[in-house]
């Protein structure tokens, strides 16, 4: 356990700087897209000139102008910052065990002989990743009353009307993805998205352990993966409705499962008998 | 004891070993020789579990491979593999939170003698130096056993030299050490034991002094008769 | 390391065991006087180090010293030189007896009258001086 905590404190440690440059890009690209789409709708009523056609699709501004509001016309900027830290972790996804391999200083022979089982690397990696996702996602979350805040600094109290967090998340695009209403489907989208990595470090493994031959079978392994999950849906399909749809969602689940203890079984397994250096 | 057993190992269609077994004792300096590609890394790798092996067994004082026994058995690759960006002091602090073993005074003693920075980074370090710290990484731990392969390959005169000290000295002393080399040069007169690697298997392994006694043979000439032949 | 002096500047063969030749290395400093009955001699590490071997094997070569009562070691004390002088002057005569059998044994092939053979020696040894092998 104190081991399994040192791996992981090193993993995020190894990550921090990214981590920051990420929440700093998503912050400054926020911020200073409503700052900038507040200052120019401010100036904007103050000497009214004629809209320009090249500004159809921006949202006409109410008579008061609402946080909500300021949201729903500033999809771009928000969702960039988003896109750029989803794909970055996507990448680490790989990068997170492959570093360990390439370069001059092959770290993964060190981590391999560490007095402790190897399980714990294992879990470290995802334990880490799992935090950089929620990290980023409470990060989103935390700079939303930051935004508000700006948002009431800048626009004079007579012209602003209050809207409430929620309404201006569920306005973007991204955000509202992101950050489902409900936490149900929170859980649906951050569950799946686990179990998909976990099964994406397993074909990871499967490469480490068999190199060539190990691609093919890492994506054999994901397709068996994605059939599992969809093999309830593609059985019962809703013109031979052997199933009741909460039958159906159960055996989804139950899939899901299947898929997330096979995934993470077989990557331990392969991670303490089959990896090679 | 490190005791490896008719161990075989296949690696892209080719057998790399074909069953090689033989002992190295605790307190002796063991050394495997062969020409390279002849499977004496693959042979400590497969002893600290970083390559699974299709048959044979491998045991450390009559126990097999578990990851516990690490604490006992340092190993010394042939590179250093510690993250380019870290510091020396890092890797120190780093080798001292995971193992038990570590012993931080004869770190820092190792840093004086081989003369190294804390401050440097990893990456920036030059070979020779590179191989003294990565023999100090091994060093520093209080292990029964130690593992190197290719100590001497590929560095400079003087780091040589500096590593060569070493096996003279007490910080290997009742230690079993088991290296690798291609080449015997300076380890004529260091070594206890020698396991001759050819095809894949053990073609010679004897004990240096009593070759000399017995047959009036140095371990170069033992060479020459396996690796001419 | 106070007893270092000169014994580092030993070249082994390949070929006889090393120890062996520790052990004759120690002889030939008794017999030049270079060591003297009842010096401490180094530790087997500190020789080792010294002369870039084995620690293992200089353990040997002190073993087969105490067997032939070169040496001695009291419990944990150092080892010393033997205070034996009748052994150690035993050394000279056995070292030089070897050296002069081999000489001789190597020389009878060529089969030369003895007086011949004196006089070349007692002229080579002049000039030669320490120039020997």
């Amino acid at each position: 356990m104190n081991r399994y905590l040192k791996l992981f404190h090193m993993e995020v440690h190894r990550f921090r700087w990214m981590l920051a440059i990420l929440m700093g890009i998503t912050a400054a690209c926020q911020i200073s897209a409503l700052i900038w789409t507040l200052t120019k709708e401010l100036y904007r009523r103050r000497e009214p000139v004629p809209q320009d056609i090249g500004n159809t699709f921006q949202v006409s501004a109410p008579e008061q102008l609402t946080f909500e509001w300021a949201m729903a016309n500033n999809q771009l900027l928000f969702i960039l910052p988003i896109l750029i830290c989803i794909s970055v972790l996507a990448l680490y996804i790989f990068f997170i065990w492959y570093r360990d391999w390439i370069g001059r200083h092959t770290f993964i022979y060190r981590l391999l002989v560490l007095p402790t089982a190897r399980r714990n690397l294992y879990l470290a990696k995802i334990s880490a990743f799992l935090l950089f996702v929620f990290g980023f996602v409470s990060f989103q979350l935390v700079l939303m009353p930051i935004l508000n805040v700006i948002f009431k600094l800048i626009v004079p109290a007579d012209q602003r009307a209050d809207s409430h967090i929620v309404d201006a998340i569920s306005r973007n695009l991204a955000l509202v993805e992101l950050i489902p209403r409900q936490f149900e489907q929170f859980l649906y989208y951050y569950g799946m998205g686990t179990i998909a990595v976990l099964a994406i470090f397993t074909a990871i493994l499967l490469e480490r352990s068999y190199r060539r031959l190990g691609i093919l079978y890492g994506v054999l392994y994901l397709s068996g993966c994605v059939l599992a999950v969809m093999s309830p849906s593609l059985l019962f399909d809703s013109r031979h409705p052997y199933l009741y749809p909460n039958e159906l969602y159960a055996a989804e689940l139950i899939m899901f499962v299947f898929v997330l203890c096979i995934s993470v079984w077989l990557g331990i397994r392969l991670l303490a008998k089959k990896i090679t250096v | 004891m490190i005791e490896v057993k008719d161990i075989r190992k296949r690696y892209r269609r080719r057998d790399v070993l074909n069953g090689v077994s033989f002992t190295a004792a605790k307190g002796e300096i063991t050394c495997l020789i062969g020409v390279n590609g002849a499977g004496k890394s693959t042979i400590l790798k497969a002893i600290m579990g970083l390559t699974p092996i299709s048959g044979g067994s491998i045991h450390i004082d009559e126990q097999s491979l578990r990851p516990q026994l690490y604490e006992k058995i340092a190993f010394v690759p042939d590179h250093l593999t510690m993250p380019s960006g870290m510091k020396l002091s890092e890797a120190i602090k780093f080798m001292a939170d995971f193992y038990d073993s570590w012993n931080n005074a004869r770190a820092r003693e190792l840093m004086q003698f081989f003369r190294l920075n804390y401050s440097d980074k990893i990456g920036s370090l030059s070979k020779g130096t590179a191989a003294k710290f990565n023999l100090l990484l091994g060093l520093g731990q209080d292990s029964d056993y130690l593992l190197m392969d290719e100590p001497f390959s590929g560095i400079d005169l003087f780091s040589r030299e500096a590593i060569a000290n070493v096996f003279t000295s007490d910080l290997i002393e009742g230690r079993g050490v088991l290296l690798t080399t291609h080449e015997i040069g300076e380890l004529e007169h260091l070594i206890d034991k020698a396991v001759l690697l050819q095809d894949g298997k053990v073609s010679r392994a004897f004990n240096c002094e009593e070759m000399r006694y017995e047959e009036g043979k140095s371990v170069i000439d033992v060479m020459r008769e396996v690796y001419r032949a | 390391m106070n007893t270092s002096e000169g014994s580092t500047e030993v070249t082994f063969n390949n070929r006889d065991p090393v120890y062996l030749q520790v052990v004759r290395h120690f002889k030939e400093r008794i017999a030049t006087g270079q060591l003297s009955a009842g010096q401490v001699i180094p530790s087997r590490r500190e020789l080792g180090a010294l002369m870039k071997i084995n620690p293992n094997t200089v353990q040997k070569a002190y073993k087969e010293m105490e067997e032939q009562q070169l040496i001695i070691t009291e419990g944990n004390s150092p080892s010393r030189i033997t205070n034996d002088t009748e052994l150690l002057n035993q050394i000279r005569s056995e070292l030089l007896g070897e050296a002069v059998s081999a000489f001789v044994a190597s020389v009878r092939k060529i089969d030369v009258p003895i007086e011949e053979l004196l006089q070349l020696v007692r002229s080579k040894y002049q000039e030669g001086g320490p120039e020997h092998d």
